[in-house]
Formats: structure tokens, C-alpha cells, sequence
């Protein structure tokens, strides 16, 4: 499972707005260093950032 | 054709010479101490590379695009391990880059990152279930010549979206040129 189907499986009501660059208000990179993915950004009024051990 | 040699104080001459059009051609010279073109003008950094094989991306995410394959590189500015462009010279940048992107996709985006940072984003497309969609970005930036970077990403919602290379002339691409020094 993706860091993204792990948020929306944890957090539903998000969609693919909540997602997009510059407009969003979460952003997940990767930097293709073999790192994989991880939230660059998260600045939802009203979700918490999930944990580590949420996401695991 | 009328010309005027300057010759070099131990060697070597500039010419210049007029062009065989009719009419009289001005050339204008600055009106005091300057310098008309410096080297970095006429030899600035330039660079073109893309991407030589697929890349599995994650539906949601903003990744880096691994463009590895340079097809040149005037003054060895870009790196095709970290897919970042770092010029030495300070000045103005006209930078290109393009996406293509197979797949179940409905939406995709292409930004250009400046150290670490969105800089400039290309359109936001938003589309029924394409199989294939190429997203392009441009813009004009500054570096510092020193520290600025630069890279390509792309941004994909779909079902087993792949960044895909089809042959050098058929896959991801990203270029720079120096426009103006500093």
C-alpha cells in the first residue's frame, strides 16, 4: 500500500484536491533518492498530521 | 565588403566587417565605459538531458523525474544522479521540461523546483481516464551561479502511472539555457 492509499484509507474524506501541488493542502514527494515517499507538506485545517505509527 | 582589422598588441586580429545588404546599418556603441558581451553572454551553460528508461510513480505524489541521459552539457552543470541542474554562472535561465506520462490517469502536472522548492508549474490537467498524457512546463529564473539548483517533477493521479521512455526522442525531457548574465 502506498503513503497515499494509507492517508485516505486513515483520513476518507480527503480527495484528490486535497492532494494537488500548489493548491493542495498536503504534499507528498519523492525524490527518487530510493527513500520512497514521505509528506513534504501538511497543512489541512482540520485532519492531524498521521504518525509514524499510524502509517505503518 | 569594407572591414577594419584590429590587430592584437603581439598577436591575433578582430575583424569587423560589413554584411553585403543594401542600405546603411547602424551599429550602436555604448556612450561610455562598458563591455558590449562578456564570455558567459556568447558561452553561457546549456544543457539538454532525458530520461532513459520507465519510472514507476506513486498515484498522489509529486516525484522527481530521473532524467539520466544527457545529450549535452556545455559546462558539465547538470547531474544526471541527482537529476539536478546547478549552473555556474549567475544570471537569467529560460528552462524547459516535458512528462510523459502511461497509464489509468486523471490528473497530472509537471513543476520545476528550485532548490527544493516549487518555482513554476505547468498546467493542472484534469481528464477522463487517459492512457497517455505529456505535460510540459517553462519559465524564466534567476540562479546565483553558486548554489541554485534545479529539478523536474511530476505530479500523477491514476492507476500504475509510469513516467515512460519510448526512445531519446520519445520520452521525459529537461533543458536549460543561460537567456542573460547577471
Amino acid at each position: 500500500m502506498t503513503l497515499y492509499e494509507k492517508i485516505v484509507e486513515l483520513y476518507p474524506q480527503l480527495t484528490n484536491k486535497d492532494f494537488i501541488p500548489l493548491i493542495g493542502t498536503i504534499m507528498l514527494q519523492n525524490d527518487s533518492n530510493g527513500k520512497g515517499d514521505y509528506i513534504a507538506k501538511w497543512e489541512h485545517p482540520t485532519l492531524a498530521k498521521p504518525t509514524d505509527e499510524e502509517l505503518s | 565588403m569594407a572591414s577594419i582589422v584590429l590587430a592584437g598588441s603581439s598577436s591575433g586580429a578582430i575583424t569587423v566587417a560589413a554584411p553585403a545588404v543594401a542600405g546603411t546599418n547602424t551599429i550602436t556603441l555604448p556612450a561610455s565605459t562598458s563591455t558590449l558581451a562578456t564570455t558567459a553572454d556568447i558561452t553561457g551553460p546549456a544543457f539538454l538531458a532525458v530520461s532513459g528508461a520507465n519510472q514507476s510513480v506513486t498515484s498522489g505524489a509529486i516525484t522527481k523525474v530521473s532524467i539520466n541521459t544527457e545529450q549535452f552539457d556545455t559546462n558539465s552543470n547538470y547531474d544526471t544522479s541527482t537529476y539536478r541542474f546547478t549552473p555556474t554562472v549567475a544570471g537569467y535561465y529560460q528552462v524547459s521540461g516535458m512528462v510523459k506520462i502511461l497509464g489509468s490517469l486523471t490528473a497530472s502536472q509537471v513543476i520545476i523546483y528550485k532548490n527544493g522548492a516549487l518555482v513554476v508549474a505547468g498546467n493542472y490537467f484534469i481528464v477522463g481516464a487517459q492512457s497517455a498524457l505529456f505535460n510540459t512546463v517553462e519559465g524564466l529564473i534567476y540562479m546565483n551561479g553558486s548554489s541554485d539548483y534545479l529539478e523536474l517533477f511530476g505530479y500523477v493521479v491514476g492507476t500504475s502511472p509510469v513516467f515512460t521512455y519510448t526512445s531519446i526522442y520519445n520520452t521525459s525531457r529537461f533543458s536549460a539555457f543561460l537567456a542573460r548574465a547577471a
